[in-house]
């Protein structure tokens, strides 16, 4: 039998003791059983994770068969592998780091129903991306998201958090409504609900059915994913979520929409015209932009964090739905590199927004505020979370060589491919939404910049601040893995590209491997494909470097074109990494010998001569995004709730008081309208309701006559 | 179409010839008191007559004059029975501590950062007359920055008040060696007419270690022109007293 299987019991057998001593140890206990339960469950996720992904051995395994609604089926494809090792990989230092956080809370809430729901959320989410079929997959969804609800208002004393908990938990139940009544539209040609036959009967199905079935799915799965316009619960939602959670929400559970839209719209019912995919480009292009700009200009690091999610879904968005499009115009390999890209963007958002999120909670541990406005010069109490965080920072902007930049250069190179499509139109939109895009990568480096100077550099802002400690180990050191797993993917992309590409290898065309990384390297069985006049033109560029000590196909990231343009886009990060290091380090030392005779006096910098700077005197989070604030305006449009003049005499003020107001374009234009029409129909129900028995009667008389009719009207089912 | 080009060449140049020749032009200086014999039955008189203690006895039948105080009030002068006598000319900048030895610090262009510490504004405003194109210092490879990290020169203006205390110490401390600091003004050099008072002492002297002084209530630019080039070393100082001191003797003579 499949060793996989065997460790996937082990988890879910360890996540079951580790609930059992949760309750039966006494409560302080709680967070360290937590840690090591949650950690060493991790390692059999990974492992048979990891060994699904990289060997290849799926497995399919019956549970039980249910009477009248058919068998639960375990199986683990390539596909649910690569969400597994992520889950398995982001819950691995969030656990860590939970055992010395959760001690805030002591006292004042439960610490062990915090800890047996982290496990059975671990478990249940485990369970989601193993299920086999739709049955499965749909109670440990349910689950999921009554854990999640429970989670977020976990911190129960504020309003706040419960009226985000309910948001939440509005949202997610519509969002399964949707994707229960899209897989019903092909469990019923399928008559059974495990996605493999679910994907024969697909095939079959209509045009209507299909977009049925896309809109349902990609809706419902997009509630998870945070995409526009369904996106409204998942600010409120992160800001309410306590530290120890948030970076599951955001590193492990946003991928659960991923996984839903790309089991079934990728796998079991692939999309094959375009309209479909420029739904989701449009929408992907929208979350981003508007993501990014709602994150540039919040001060709250949890919120500026939560928008961030939306942007990076908005990415992921953008890269499958330009994979969906080049499918459905024939062109299979453009189609594979760009789902290997949105994978890749994937596996990075998980890793830096679990980072970021893991700073965030070691800040708000530490200086007692989340405020931006409030926070500065944490650099100096906390040098490591500092390090950790600006790795974070450095790698959601996409610099290189940290792995957000791969995935974000190689989404805007995918959709400048867009020049081989051969509809115009379907051209104009994806350069509409490429500049959209790189709009959003230039913000993305202003609201990072703004997060990490404002909180770590430049002077503290309030008392609590200046006297933070530095994070516990058990904080430092989940961050330390996740800082390495954030260069490791920037620095070396050629050797993750061939997994990413086997992994979609069953649902989309091969060739992405070799579309995106040419075999430079001789040791590579394929280098024999490249032309050796390419070769030995590389060669002198230095593409062949390394290959006498390191395996694989090559450091080069590289798309090759015709012969007009033998070289579409390459870039090679490794190379970079190295040349960088080298160049500052020669740099370094020429200074070093050019100066060495210098005399040096340290004093303090020029500050105009004032007597005293203060933390009021220095620059705002606030002041430091408000040109974008002023700039998209027409976005965000502010309302002015009150201006409260400060005056000496009638005419003499000393100052205006401005209360402004953003309420989120979403809700404005989607969540609001929706709610003015749901009170609209309950107000006119209710006036239905005047307590008069006679319209009762009447009532029950209509009804009954209504199911007759339908009744009558119906043919008979046999 | 370019009347103004036509204005411009024929005008020619306007420009002083300073400090290549001297100048001229009348008005450019107001002259100040010259120290030395005096009828010895009047020196009180003339002592008394002086507002800011600038003219002292000086042995017998004999005064001399202070230009770190003089403020050229023409009291010496008008309404004596003998008045004091009078030089012309504007070539008065000094050394301001007679051991600092001026070396060749700057050897290319110069940049003042200019500190005002209490000034009245005149002698900001003579400061300011050195950008015009009549005095034009730029043509002397003199520069005004606004930043202490950029200058080599701290022209300081005014009597230094005690809030300007910490500014001016933070401001040289900013600037990179070799620096040089100018003292303008009587204020500057003395506290002038204010000093001691409340709101300030006996000039930034007693703060910053002041390199070249150069007197004048307010100094004529011509005066702060030889003063910077005292700092740079193209001009020689001059003695701050009248008659010469022994150690300012010394200098003029070195």
């Amino acid at each position: 039998m499949n060793i996989a299987v065997w460790l996937i019991g082990l988890f879910l057998v360890l996540c079951g003791v580790g609930i059992a001593l949760v309750v039966l140890l006494p409560q302080p206990r709680a967070p360290q059983v937590l840690a090591w339960i949650g950690a060493l469950a991790s390692l059999p996720v990974i492992g048979a994770s990891g060994w699904v992904l990289l060997a290849g051995n799926t497995f399919t395994m019956r549970l039980w068969t249910l009477p009248s609604l058919g068998t639960l089926l375990l199986r683990m494809d390539r596909l649910s592998a690569l969400f597994i090792v992520i889950t398995g990989l982001v819950f691995l230092p969030v656990s860590v780091f939970c055992a010395g956080h959760l001690s805030r809370y002591l006292g004042r809430y439960s610490l062990r129903a915090f800890s047996v729901m982290f496990l059975a959320l671990y478990a249940s989410i485990v369970l989601i991306l193993t299920a086999g079929d739709v049955l499965l997959f749909l109670l440990a969804w349910e689950a999921m998201s009554i854990l999640t609800y429970l989670l977020v208002n976990y911190e129960h004393e504020e309003s706040a958090h419960t009226r985000a908990g309910y948001v939440m938990l509005a949202f997610s139940e519509a969002g399964l409504l949707a994707v229960v009544l899209g897989l019903l539209l092909l469990a019923v040609p399928a008559g059974s609900l495990d996605f493999a036959s679910l994907k024969t009967a697909a095939l079959t199905l209509g045009p209507g059915t299909r977009w049925a079935v896309f809109l349902l799915t990609f809706f419902g799965f997009g509630i998870k994913a945070g995409l526009v316009p369904v996106n409204s619960w998942l600010p409120r939602a992160y800001t309410a979520a306590p530290a120890g959670f948030l970076p599951v929400l955001a590193g492990a559970m946003l991928n659960l929409g991923f996984y839903g839209i790309m089991r079934v719209n990728l796998d079991v019912a692939p999309i094959t015209v375009p309209a479909p995919g420029l739904v989701v480009l449009v929408v992907g292009t929208v979350s981003a932009l508007l993501g990014i700009l709602y994150a540039t200009i919040e001060n709250d690091l949890k919120t500026m964090l939560a928008h961030s999610s939306i942007e990076n879904a908005g990415i992921i968005t953008v890269a499958l739905g330009a994979g969906f499009i080049f499918t459905a115009y024939q062109l299979p390999v453009l189609g594979a590199m760009a789902f290997v890209t949105a994978g890749y963007h994937l596996v990075n958002h998980s890793f830096y927004k679990t980072l970021l999120l893991l700073g965030a909670g070691a800040v708000e541990d530490r200086a007692g505020t989340r405020d931006l406005n409030k926070l500065g010069g944490l650099i100096r109490m906390m040098p490591w979370t500092a390090l950790f965080f600006l790795v974070g920072a450095l790698s959601i902007a996409a610099i290189p060589p940290f792995n957000g930049f791969v995935s974000e250069w190689l989404t805007l190179q995918i959709i400048l491919r867009s020049v081989e499509l051969a509809s115009v139109g379907v051209k104009i939109i994806f350069v509409i939404c490429g500049a959209s895009l790189a709009l959003t990568a230039a913000l993305a480096v202003t609201c990072f910049v703004k997060a990490f100077a404002m909180g770590f550099l430049g002077m503290s802002r309030s008392a609590r601040v200046a006297q933070a400690k530095e994070a516990r180990r058990s904080t430092l050191a989940p961050m330390l893995l996740l800082s390495v797993l954030c260069l490791g993917f920037g620095v070396l992309p050629t050797y993750v590209i061939p997994v990413l590409s086997r992994t979609m290898a069953p649902v989309v065309a091969p060739g992405a491997t070799d579309a995106l990384v040419p075999p430079f390297f001789a040791g590579s069985p394929a280098h024999g494909q490249l032309p050796s006049a390419f070769v030995a033109e590389f060669h002198d560029l230095g593409a062949q470097t390394g290959q006498r000590i390191l395996p694989g196909r090559g450091l080069v990231v590289m798309h090759r074109g015709g012969t007009a343009n033998p070289v579409v886009f390459a870039m090679s990060t490794s190379y970079m990494v190295i040349v960088l290091v080298l160049l500052l380090g020669i740099a370094y030392g020429v200074i070093r010998v050019l100066t060495r005779r210098r005399h040096v006096v340290r004093r303090a910098c020029w500050d105009g001569g004032i007597p005293r700077l203060l933390p009021e005197m220095t620059y705002s989070a606030t002041g430091f995004s408000n040109p974008v604030r002023v700039i998209f305006e027409a976005i965000f449009h502010p309302t002015t709730i009150e201006d409260q003049p400060d005056t000496v005499a009638a005419h003499f003020r000393m100052a205006i008081h401005r209360q402004r107001e953003d309420v989120h374009i979403v809700d404005r234009f989607v969540l609001h309208p929706v709610k003015a029409m749901t009170w609209g129909f309950a107000r006119w129900l209710a006036g239905m309701h005047h307590g008069k028995l006679n319209a009762y009667l009447a009532y029950v008389l209509l009804a009954l006559l209504l199911v007759l009719l339908v009744a009558w009207a119906l043919p008979v089912g046999p | 179409m370019s009347g103004w080009f036509l204005k411009g060449v024929t005008t020619g140049t306007k420009t002083t010839g300073y400090p290549a020749h001297a100048e001229g032009a009348p008005g450019v200086s107001p002259g100040r008191p010259v120290g030395g014999a005096y009828p010895e039955r009047e020196i009180p008189l003339l002592v008394a007559r002086c507002p800011v203690g600038a003219i002292r006895p000086s042995g017998q039948a004999a005064v001399m004059v202070d230009y770190r105080r003089c403020v050229h009030c023409f009291r010496c002068q008008r309404g004596l029975a003998t008045p004091l006598a009078w030089e012309s000319g504007y070539e008065w900048a000094g050394v301001f501590n007679d051991q600092q030895a001026l070396d060749h610090a700057f050897t290319r262009s110069v940049n003042i950062l200019v500190v005002d510490t209490g000034d009245c504004g005149a002698c900001l405003n003579e400061v300011k007359q050195l950008n015009n194109p009549y005095y034009n210092m730029h043509r002397l490879g003199l520069f005004i920055t606004p930043t202490p990290r950029n200058a080599d020169v701290l022209l300081v203006v005014g009597p230094l008040t005690d809030h300007m205390r910490v500014p001016l110490q933070k401001a040289y401390e900013a600037m990179p060696t070799p620096k040089r600091v100018i003292a303008v003004g009587a204020c500057a050099l003395s506290g002038g007419v204010f000093a001691p008072s409340f709101a300030c002492n006996s000039g930034p002297a007693d703060l910053l270690p002041v390199d070249v002084a150069v007197p004048g209530n307010p100094p004529p630019p011509l005066a702060i022109l030889q003063g910077l080039l005292v700092a740079v070393g193209r001009k020689s100082p001059r003695p701050l007293e009248s008659p010469a001191g022994d150690t300012a003797q010394e200098v003029s003579a070195r």
